[in-house]
């Protein structure tokens, strides 16, 4: 046997010897043991909980607020239903558990959120908030919606035309008239639908990476029309004032008060940056108007004949797309015809 | 029922994948590219409404914004705004952004400059204000690099002076618009930097940096400073590196390539490779780039100088620390000593700080070295001198004070002789005798010094023999303050001497008397020395013709400047005046001639040397003669005095003196402790443990990266591996042994199997 097979041996049989237990003794400790002992000046509690009644609702609510930042999506998504729940179950006499204020800027970006279920339970508690709360944060959750429409993942933009549909049910005034709300919109559903505003080419182009099919289509055609009722078409006159004889000698009282809106002087963007024709605010109907003839009439109506030869419930979307515009541009005073 | 998606559905939500596609075909993913545009702008205005948010939108926006540079290049149009967007982004919110948005942002601009979206000039505009004001480091280090490494690619292929101008030109106005304040240390950074890379080698780089060093802010000086003393060995340093680094091993490569698999990419790798290692072939064997020191592109370093010493130094006012005015101190004696600037106040500044419980002292003496040249007035240095020998040689000072104050009068004196008095060297040389080594060989240092430059302040018996014959013959002389030596070539008398043999033996030859003066035959070796104008064509009488032949009345082409003559002729006798002894001309070069006797007059020598010097050009032909003559008479070059001038010679003017030098000396006689003993025996030593001559060589080779050779692995394989080939090896047939013994032959000849392709 050579020299080097013995060693080997030895050493094998080393790995293998069994440690002897003795009576009275330690027992010996394992080759792959680990010492987790560990020596320290002092050892500090980071938090203890002391008191013991249970926290209130709005220190729940603000915890839940802050969860949402969570990187689990079914924590974001339970915190979310926490907060729904909470304020569905507020008697609505009573202020909620946390302003709306608070809530929605913390709430609104998880419109883009990546996993469908939060983003389900976004829009359920968004519908839970009272309308008028929801009125005048429309230019930031229009944004993200915005953002959610053009996302790159289809889901997420099916879910940004859902949240739009609610939007314009619930504050469809402030949505057209906001900052950038208008010609932004109308350029965004453009580029959706591939309807180009300047015809480029009478050539069809080729179906391309990413484009959704019929039925996303025939979904962006209704809210576009949605759309453009909310934006084209006569608000309907909210009197909340009431017109009594009982002001008499004062007339037109409800032009010299303050306004019940926030941040009436919006328009005049006395803070913000400068504003480009995009960015501005319409809040007439005949701007409206004209800057829809401007920018997206004739785009709308070519591709409104392309759709409706495509028939079926493409078709019928079209024919209500078509409706909508017809009546909304009806007493649009048009030089171009005119001459 | 659920869809199967395809493959390309899947990659849908891939930012990477879209680009990929868009770059294959811009046109055809237009309205993607729209699309995902849109999203951008949507995210802009909502980060807009909040910069400071930290949330996780900002990741999408991170995306987006890395996604649009990259393809921004391709769709001009839709983008045009988009530069913007992140200039702006930037420059409002650099403060508040969340860092990695911000990084990228950074590198997002670095690619849009890159691909020409933007230009240089923008970039750095909006790098450069960023960063001097931001307060995060690592945006400032990033800033720095990106900085950097744009000014270095824009200059990579040629100089962009345009945009070296305007930098240049932001970096003076920062320096010049505040100057106390700290951001200015930015611009000096970046310009060091830009000079250590060769990539800013002019005078406008120079100028920033003299306007930093003369600005109010302690840190900005002390970089201009640093600049100027250390910049250009930086420079040099760097250049050497950069020489070293990536060297590629053509031989393991095309070895690779033989064996990896084969594909377009390898091919293309290898023959870059094979391009570099040309390229660097070729920067070898190229002429050096010179440069110029930073210190000899300064324009007016008189007045550089004395602004510095007066703001700086002088002026008590400023609390700077002793070490950044000892920087500056440098720098002026530097400036003083290499443009032999004169700056008097400067010597008696330096008066108050001689003595030797001064902090840093040294560096003070070899500055006041430093400062002195051969212009400064001796009546200035004397009290100095005088001030060093009292304050620092005596018996009473301890060894190494003494060392290094001998020191430092012998360097001012090697600079200016003249600061010397005739007992206070006699003094200081007695020295010699000292029981310390240190004190004892600067001594001697200074001994030997005065033996060359002025031999009769020394006492008689201290002379030394060289010396002492000098003096008797006259060949030494004391240079007077401010006289110049006479610019000549060494060892011209020699070749006017083989000259002037040549001709007589040629005289001989053709059988005319050769001490009568004969034009013609004159003319005739003028005109062989001008066929001889180049060595290597010898006797090419082709050559000439290019040469246009001036002949007449027997002269040869005269470039003589009357000036020079008419000094030359009165500097004999004005030395005849002041000397007692006989008139000779001092340089030293005339030492070699030691040969000769000194009975012969000198005078009519000197007239014939500036002769040969004024009258004739040298051509390559006799300047290689004069070269062989130097060579054989190098008797001369072996006396230790000769020996101690080349050393004396070999430092070269350009380069600073130290504090070191000043206390060599005083090291010398230092025992060196028993551990410092072990330690330098031990420092060449480099293994602790033991290793066998095999492992060694098995170790050496495994750092070249090879493996055993396939002959060890013969010698190594298992027996019983081996046997199953040896049996079927009896049963082949006939024809079939042959195939492999001619196989075996005809790999022998082609030198392997794949044959010596490799080489």
């Amino acid at each position: 046997m050579t020299a080097s097979s013995k060693k080997k041996k030895e050493n094998k049989k080393k790995d293998f010897q069994k440690p002897k237990l003795k009576v009275g003794k330690a027992r010996p400790k394992a080759a792959n043991s680990t010492d987790t002992s560990f020596r320290a000046k002092a050892i500090a509690l980071k938090q203890q909980a002391l008191s013991t009644s249970a926290p209130t609702l709005e220190a729940q609510c603000a915890h839940h607020l802050g969860l949402l930042n969570h990187k689990s999506d079914t924590q974001r998504k339970e915190s979310l239903a926490f907060l729904t729940s909470a304020i569905t179950s507020n008697p609505t006499t009573d202020p909620l558990p946390q302003p709306s204020s608070v809530i929605i800027p913390a709430v609104q970006r998880l419109i883009l959120d990546g996993s469908n279920n939060v983003r389900q339970q976004v829009l359920k508690l968004l519908q839970s908030l009272p309308p008028t709360d929801i009125a005048s944060h429309t230019d930031q959750l229009l944004l993200h919606t915005r953002a959610a429409m053009t996302h790159l993942a289809a889901e997420i933009r099916v879910f940004g035309l859902e949240v739009l549909e609610w939007l314009l049910g619930v504050a469809g005034d402030e949505v057209v008239s906001c900052a950038g709300g208008w010609v932004k919109m109308l350029k965004c559903f453009l580029s959706l639908l591939g309807w180009q505003n300047e015809a480029s080419g009478k050539w069809s182009t080729a179906k391309s990476y990413g484009k959704a099919d019929s039925k996303l289509q025939v979904k962006q055609m209704n809210v576009l029309t949605s759309f453009l009722r909310a934006g084209l078409f006569y608000a309907h006159v909210v009197s909340s004032v009431l017109v009594t004889d009982s002001n008499f000698p004062l007339w037109q009282t409800e032009h010299h008060m303050l306004s019940g809106r926030s941040n009436v002087y919006a328009h005049l963007n006395l803070f913000g940056a400068a504003r480009d024709e995009e960015a501005e605010m319409y809040e007439d109907r005949e701007d409206r108007q004209r800057v829809f003839h401007e920018r997206a009439e004739a785009a709308i109506i070519t591709g409104l004949e392309q759709a409706t030869k495509g028939g079926g419930e493409l078709g019928r979307a079209a024919a209500q797309l078509r409706k909508a515009v017809k009546e909304g541009m009806t007493d649009f005073y048009r030089e171009e015809i005119a001459l | 029922m659920k869809r199967k998606l395809g493959a390309l559905e899947k990659l849908e939500a891939d930012h990477a994948a879209l680009r990929f596609k868009i770059k294959r075909d811009p046109q055809s993913y237009r309205p993607d590219f729209e699309q995902q545009y849109q999203q951008y702008q949507t995210l802009h205005d909502i980060f807009i409404a909040d910069p400071s948010t930290t949330n996780s939108g900002l990741v999408a926006l991170k995306d987006l914004i890395e996604f649009v540079s990259h393809v921004a290049d391709l769709y001009p149009d839709i983008t045009s705004q988009f530069p913007q967007d992140l200039i702006d982004i930037l420059l409002k919110h650099h403060q508040v952004l969340e860092y990695d948005l911000r990084d990228k942002i950074v590198g997002s601009l670095a690619l849009l400059k890159n691909k020409d979206v933007i230009n240089s000039s923008t970039l750095l505009n909006t790098f450069f204000p960023i960063l001097i004001s931001t307060p995060s480091k690592s945006l400032r280090q990033l800033l720095f690099t990106r900085i950097l490494s744009d000014l270095r690619s824009s200059n990579a292929k040629a100089t962009n002076h345009r945009l070296n101008k305007t930098v240049q030109t932001a970096f003076f106005n920062l320096l010049e618009s505040d100057k106390t304040s700290p951001k200015g240390i930015w611009a000096v950074k970046l310009t060091r930097e830009c000079w250590k890379r060769q990539i800013w080698t002019d005078a406008r780089a120079v100028e920033v940096m003299r306007v930093a060093a003369l600005s109010d802010n302690e840190k900005t000086i002390t970089g201009g400073v640093r600049f100027f003393l250390g910049a250009d060995k930086e420079r040099e340093d760097a250049a050497e590196e950069s020489d070293d680094d990536n060297d590629v091993d053509m031989a393991k490569l095309r070895h690779q390539a033989g064996i990896n698999k084969k594909s377009k990419k390898k091919a293309r790798e290898l023959k870059n490779a094979a391009a570099t290692v040309k390229k660097k072939e070729k920067k070898k064997n190229a002429p050096p780039l010179l440069n110029f020191s930073a210190l000899h592109l300064l324009h007016d370093p008189q007045g550089f100088a004395e602004t510095l010493f007066s703001k700086h130094v002088q002026n008590t006012k400023n609390k700077f620390s002793l070490e950044s005015r000892l920087l500056v101190l440098q720098l002026v004696s530097r400036l003083v000593g290499l443009h032999k600037l004169t700056i008097l106040p400067l010597y008696s500044y330096f008066l108050k700080y001689l003595t030797p419980r001064q902090a840093s002292v040294t560096s003070f003496l070899a500055y006041l070295a430093q400062a002195t040249h051969d212009y400064v007035p001796p009546d200035v240095l004397e009290p100095l001198v005088q001030k060093i020998a009292n304050e620092f040689v005596s018996e009473a000072s301890a060894s190494e004070v003494a060392a290094a104050g001998l020191n430092a009068i012998r360097e001012i004196c090697v600079r200016q002789p003249l600061a010397m008095n005739e007992t206070l060297l006699q003094d200081l040389v007695m020295y010699r005798k000292s029981k310390d080594k240190g004190t004892m060989m600067a001594a001697k240092g200074l001994l030997s010094l005065y033996r060359e430059v002025g031999a009769d302040l020394l006492k008689k018996r201290d002379r030394g023999k060289d010396a002492t014959m000098g003096i008797r013959a006259g060949a030494i002389q004391e240079r007077r303050y401010g006289e110049e030596a006479i610019g000549e070539i060494e060892g011209i008398e020699l070749l006017e001497k083989w000259k002037e043999e040549e001709r007589r033996k040629k005289l001989e030859a053709a059988g005319l008397d050769p001490d009568a003066d004969n034009g013609d035959v004159e003319l005739d070796d003028d005109e062989e020395d001008w066929k001889k104008w180049d060595v290597e064509s010898d006797g090419d009488s082709d050559d000439s013709g290019g040469w246009i032949n001036v002949e007449s009345d027997g002269e040869d082409i005269q470039i003589s400047d009357s000036e020079d003559e008419k000094e030359k002729s009165q500097r004999p006798a004005k030395k005849a005046k002041l000397s007692s002894t006989t008139p000779a001309p001092g340089p030293a070069a005339d030492a070699q001639d030691s040969s000769k006797t000194a009975s012969t007059s000198l005078e009519p020598e000197t007239k014939s040397i500036s002769k040969l010097l004024t009258t004739t050009i040298l051509t390559p032909a006799d300047l290689k003669q004069l070269q062989t003559l130097r060579a054989t008479n190098a008797i001369t070059n072996t006396l230790p005095s000769h020996k101690r001038a080349q050393l004396l010679a070999a430092r070269h003017a350009d380069d600073p003196l130290t504090a070191e030098t000043i206390e060599l000396a005083a090291r010398l006689g230092r025992k060196s402790s028993k551990q410092d003993k072990i330690d330098m025996a031990k420092a060449d030593r480099e293994t602790t443990h033991h290793q066998s001559t095999t492992a060694k060589r098995k170790e050496k080779k495994e750092a070249e990266g090879k493996s055993t050779t396939n002959k060890e692995k013969e010698r190594k394989k298992n027996f019983l591996m081996t046997l199953g080939k040896a049996k079927g090896k009896n049963k082949r047939s006939l024809g079939d042994v042959k195939r492999t013994l001619l196989g075996h032959v005809e790999r022998r000849k082609r030198g392997g199997k794949r044959g010596n392709r490799g080489n």
